[in-house]
């Protein structure tokens, strides 16, 4: 009785450690898994044209020919929006109306004064332009139906007055021939309301297919390009559709309330807002025609590793990045390797175990449990601030100070495995050398070194790894978030590591593109499995051979 | 041998370094909130003279004073103005802070939209910096634990909204901090109970802006002053630079209408209008 | 003759032409060679040595202003850090100092029972061949950048800690202690299997053999044997946990508070190192922050070395006990 409780106990304790295993590698799954995922939308994704459009002006990658056709495609398909967009404006947006009669005002006066009239002529020209002027402004301010009519009527009668055709101030009737159509389709006392729906409908537009055609070109790339990507179209599109409005949970949709009670989101349709309008029909031919608009097609951005980004990463790729990942790196092996390897040859080879040995293996381990922020402000403290001053370099974080770090740190790393990979080489090989009257340090060069080196570059390969996954040791020696590509060692680089914190809290940018976001950090974690994956290719190699002989 | 390829490396190290002189340079330090700007500045700089190599640094306020006394850098964006230690440093090394004003900002308390508090007063938000006030119940809201979250202390962020509304008193000990302001309006875009603050250019969907002693912060109400947490916002260089250089060109780029576009692109409000 | 021919043969292959008597000066080379040469090697080596005596001489010379100014007993018991309050800055560290031990002391209450059961799992259930699949994947969790798993933390886990448990702010000392325990698991296993996998056959061929079950055997034998060897896997962890950076500055929220009650994990904390990641860069150089930040480094530095000694205890005891047995 007692003995089966024994073993059922026993097969429960056998379970629970396999589903402690378990856990781990779901654990490992739920990490890495949604990274992955979303990380590999930065490489591929449906591009739509402004993507294509972006790489060619931005990065000069494409046919030109190509995306100039293609651009041409979509804007035709385009040109029917902003139409039915500026129509609607003509009647709503008081100010733009307001400022394009004064500017016509202005302009026509300065005809005038170029032109040789006499005193009187010119003073009841001016005049009669300014009352027109005023007249079309109070039509514009105005919400009676009967008062546009009157103004307008007033400003149509001088059409055709010989006095005014073929000046500048043919505008004034081009203009009230516009808005007298305008106003009639407009609902008049809704125009404010309208006013600031338009500003928001037509900034989600720009977000979708760039800026409009007549626009001057924006001063920040970020904005020079509608909806690069298809996913990103489709959110806009939803946005288009679906206006957010933050309402107290009963409904009653009173927005100031301060009642005490949590406020949920609500969605309602735009186009409901502008129902009856010239711009109704907008929705409908947006939502059909915005594969024709904006054209997309799956893309493989393999260039996303090579090429540069702009501020925020908002486009672009992340070639900086690992190009300084890869400096930092390298430049930090061989500092540590040629002291990594001959620390544990004379820590193998030359002694036997004794006190100074053993100063020398606790401070090893010293070193190893070292937290990586104190190698940070060791950085700062001794090679910016005292080191590399000392030989006349800049008294700043560079990419100098911060692979030599990184190589402070990682050199445990490198005697550990170093020493392992010495050690494993069989006694024979060294006896039958010494036996044939070499000397030690010949027998190490000739006989212990090659046969241990596979060891020892898996051991530098792990370092690397170590060294470029590390963020706190050079978030004051070497690393920057936005820059140029350094072009000498003491400059600041940017990091794949430092580029991840960064995306993930430090930028604003970086929130509405999670692609990039993703893409970052997956492709530190890539780099580092790759390279682990190297060394345990390599160790079994090793393993294999010596296990072989 | 090791030796061999470690004087190689020097020696290549040395190459590399001196071909990096030649080609002008523009080094800007300083605070996350002008950094921004001053990247929007090179990013249309980099346009219009592409010989130019700008690097814009945005580490905080301090860092960029004191690379611009050690002549770390070309320019030091600060979002508050220099502090009189910070002058005295300056001068004893030889170098005279000139400061540019190249735009303004609000300080805006943020609060997550779902939340029904529209105004508070600025003793109100104070007490909830100081931890008097715990629950969004007591200033007329949810039963919900506030989530307090301020920039940290070294920010200029933080110096403004410390002098503007916490009179210079200590901060509860419960309130979490953040380094840099999206990482705020990340905050309190995603915590039903938060209240955070944050530069106006941050306040986007997603957060409410609240009204502050009876006034909405708009680019009306931060310019005239009326929004009672706004602040300039500075670029200092060592000495007024010499007209028609880069530096110049810099600082007063937000000058021309090209720049105001950079800066209202930032979300800041420009200095001069037209 | 053949034995000779035999002979002649080696020393060709040898290359031992001449017999073996070095000059005088050959030998005084020799001499001096290997000695200077290893005089060279040495001195090489002591590089680490140099190393961790550089890193706590330049860590205290920059703290030491500080330390001379402001006293020592209030740095460590103060719980208010507020050190750019304006006219008096507080330095007090003991927030700062429970918010690190409160998230390790979590993160091993999370790491330790899954870290011992796996490495039991590793050692004495499974064969060698499941063992070498399982072992890299444990490893890639150690290789994965901390700055990738804060990542996470921020960007997936504390969306996910507000949407399903319902706690009003996603970044705080439980996201932090779950992360930490992870990025803690691979040196827990990887130490305490070693230790275990190092007991002898014959200790657990005696138990099987009176009849004990694996469960008996495992707790009764094999961990009493081997537990010196768990509690330094238990140590280096730790060492891990306290010691890392990114994850706790991005994940726990940063607000240095004394959690109160103390079960409760959905409060905000802040960490030593979060925050010398967090004010180094923006502290004015040289003043009184910048070396109150390089004293936490210096008490961070002086508790791993601790962490560092009691570990080596243990390890040397499991190796000396492990020896006997």
């Amino acid at each position: 009785m007692k003995s089966r409780y024994r073993t059922i106990f026993d097969k429960i304790f056998t379970v629970t450690t396999g589903l402690a295993v378990l856990l781990l590698v779901v654990v490992l799954f739920v990490i890495l898994g949604p990274m992955l995922l979303r990380g590999f939308s930065a490489v591929l994704f449906k591009g739509t044209v402004e993507f294509r459009k972006m790489q060619l002006a931005e990065f000069g990658h494409g046919d030109p020919e190509q995306v100039r056709v293609e651009s041409e495609r979509a804007d035709a398909v385009r040109a029917n929006v902003y139409e039915l967009i500026d129509n609607f404006k003509s009647g709503v947006d008081i100010e733009q109306l307001t400022d394009r009669a004064k500017e016509i005002y202005r302009n026509y006066g300065n005809e005038l004064r170029l032109r040789e009239l006499p005193r009187e002529q010119y003073t009841a020209l001016r005049s009669l332009s300014r009352e027109i002027r005023n007249r079309l402004t109070d039509a514009f301010s105005s919400n009676s139906i009967e008062q546009i009519r009157e103004h307008i009527e007033y400003v149509l009668q001088f059409e055709d007055d010989e006095r005014f055709v073929n000046t500048t101030a043919s505008g004034f009737f081009q203009l009230a021939r516009q808005y007298q159509k305008a106003a009639a389709a407009t609902d008049l006392d809704k125009r404010q309301e309208y006013a600031v729906e338009l500003a928001e409908l037509e900034d989600i537009i720009t977000e979708l297919l760039g800026p409009s055609p007549t626009e001057d070109s924006p001063a920040l790339a970020q904005f020079r390009y509608g909806a690069t990507r298809w996913d990103q179209a489709q959110k806009l599109l939803h946005r288009l559709r679906w206006k957010e409005r933050w309402v107290e949970p009963s409904g009653k949709g009173n927005l100031n309330a301060e009642s005490g009670v949590s406020l949920v989101r609500q969605e309602f349709s735009r186009k409901e807002q502008f129902d009856g309008t010239e711009l109704e029909p907008l929705f409908g031919y947006i939502e059909e025609n915005i594969d024709r608009m904006l054209e997309p097609k799956t893309t493989f951005y393999w260039r996303y590793f090579l090429d540069d980004s702009t501020p925020g990463h908002y486009f672009g790729g992340i070639g900086p990045e690992i190009l300084g990942t890869l400096l930092l790196t390298l430049l930090s092996m061989i500092f540590v390797v040629p002291f990594g390897v001959i620390s544990a040859a004379y820590l193998t080879e030359c002694t036997k175990e004794g006190p100074i040995i053993r100063i020398i293996r606790m401070c090893v381990n010293t070193l190893a449990g070292v937290p990586s922020i104190v190698f940070g402000l060791f950085g700062v403290a001794f090679f910016v601030i005292f080191l590399i001053p000392l030989f006349g370099g800049p008294s700043q974080p560079c990419i100098l100070a911060g692979s030599m770090t990184l190589a402070v740190l990682t050199l445990p790393v490198m005697i550990r495995s170093s020493e392992e990979a010495i050690r494993t080489v069989p006694r024979t090989y060294k006896e039958a050398s010494l036996a044939l009257g070499a000397s030690g340090f010949r027998t190490f060069m000739t006989v212990t070194l090659p046969a241990a080196l596979p060891g020892i570059l898996t051991g530098v390969i792990l370092s690397l790894s170590r060294v470029a996954g590390e963020t706190a040791p050079i978030l004051f020696t070497a690393g920057i978030t936005v820059g140029p590509v350094p072009d000498s060692i003491f400059q600041k680089t940017r990091t794949l590591s430092y580029g991840s914190w960064d995306m993930a809290v430090g930028d604003k940018l970086s929130a509405q593109v999670p692609h990039n976001q993703f893409g970052m950090v997956v492709a530190l974690i890539l780099l580092i499995l790759i390279l682990n994956a190297l060394a345990v290719f390599m160790r079994s190699r090793v393993f294999k051979r010596l296990k072989g002989q | 041998m090791k030796k061999n390829s470690l004087c190689g490396f020097a020696v290549l190290a040395l190459i590399v370094a001196g071909s990096a002189i030649g080609a002008e340079k523009l080094h800007i330090e300083g605070s996350t909130t002008v950094g921004p700007i001053a990247d929007g500045f090179a990013e249309v700089f980099k346009d219009m003279y592409p010989d130019v190599t700008i690097t814009v640094n945005k580490s905080g306020s301090g860092t960029g004073a004191a690379a611009l006394i050690d002549g770390r850098c070309d320019i030091a964006t600060m979002s508050r103005f220099m502090k009189d230690q910070e002058f005295k440093d300056a001068v004893a090394r030889g170098a005279f802070p000139v400061a540019h004003v190249v735009a303004m900002d609000g300080v805006c308390v943020v609060v997550h939209p779902s939340n029904p508090v529209n105004a508070l007063t600025s003793g109100q938000v104070r007490d909830i910096y100081l931890g008097k006030i715990r629950s969004w119940k007591e200033v007329g809201g949810p039963d919900i634990p506030m989530v307090v979250i301020s920039r940290d202390t070294e920010s200029g962020t933080y110096d403004t909204f410390d002098s503007f509304i916490m009179k210079k008193q200590k901060m509860a000990s419960s309130v979490e901090y953040v380094t840099s302001n999206p990482q705020a309006f990340a905050r309190v875009k995603n915590t039903p109970g938060a209240i955070g603050y944050v530069g106006y250019g941050f306040v986007q969907t997603g957060i409410k802006a609240i009204t502050l002693d009876g006034v909405k912060p708009s680019i009306q109400t931060i310019m005239s002053g009326k929004y009672p947490v706004s602040r300039p916002l500075f670029m200092f260089t060592n000495g007024y630079p010499e007209l028609g250089s880069m530096t110049h060109k810099f600082v007063t780029f937000h000058l021309t209408e090209r720049g105001q576009e950079v800066v209202e692109d930032k979300g800041f409000v420009a200095v001069t209008s037209y | 003759m053949n034995g000779n021919n035999a002979e002649q043969t080696v020393r060709n292959a040898a290359g031992f032409q001449q017999p073996l008597v070095l000059t005088v000066g050959q030998d005084i080379r020799g001499f001096l060679f290997k000695h200077l040469g290893r005089l060279a090697l040495f001195a090489l080596t002591v590089t680490s040595v140099l190393a961790v005596f550089l890193i706590f001489l330049f860590v205290i010379l920059e703290a030491f202003p500080f330390l001379g100014k402001f006293s020592i007993v209030e740095f460590l018991t103060g719980t208010a850090w507020y050190p750019e309050a304006h006219g008096t800055p507080e330095f007090g560290v003991l927030a700062l100092i429970v918010g690190s031990v409160y998230v390790t002391a979590a993160a091993l209450v999370f790491s330790v029972p899954i870290g011992v059961l796996s490495a039991i799992f590793l050692s004495e259930i499974v064969s060698f061949r499941i063992r070498n699949i399982v072992k890299p994947i444990i490893e890639i969790l150690a290789a994965i950048p901390s700055v990738a798993y804060g990542f996470f933390a921020v960007l997936v886990l504390a969306p996910w800690l507000q949407k399903y448990l319902g706690f009003t702010s996603g970044t705080n000392a439980l996201n932090a202690s779950l992360l930490l325990s992870i990025m803690a698991l691979p040196t827990i296993i990887s130490v305490a299997e070693d230790s275990l996998s190092a007991t002898g056959r014959e200790l657990r061929e005696a138990s099987y053999g009176l009849g004990a079950t694996r469960f008996e055997t495992t707790f009764k034998v094999v961990i009493p044997a081997a537990h010196s060897g768990i509690i330094a896997a238990i140590v280096l962890g730790m060492m891990r946990a306290i010691g890392e950076t990114m994850v706790v500055w991005m994940a726990s929220g940063n607000a240095s508070q004394i959690p109160h009650p103390w079960w409760n994990l959905s409060q905000s904390v802040r960490t030593m190192t979060a925050t010398i990641a967090g004010e180094m860069g923006e502290t004015v150089k040289g003043s009184d922050h910048y070396r109150a930040l390089f004293a936490i480094g210096l008490l961070l530095l002086l508790m791993t070395l601790l962490l560092n000694l009691v570990s080596e205890y243990f390890l040397t005891r499991a190796k000396k006990s492990l020896g006997k047995s």
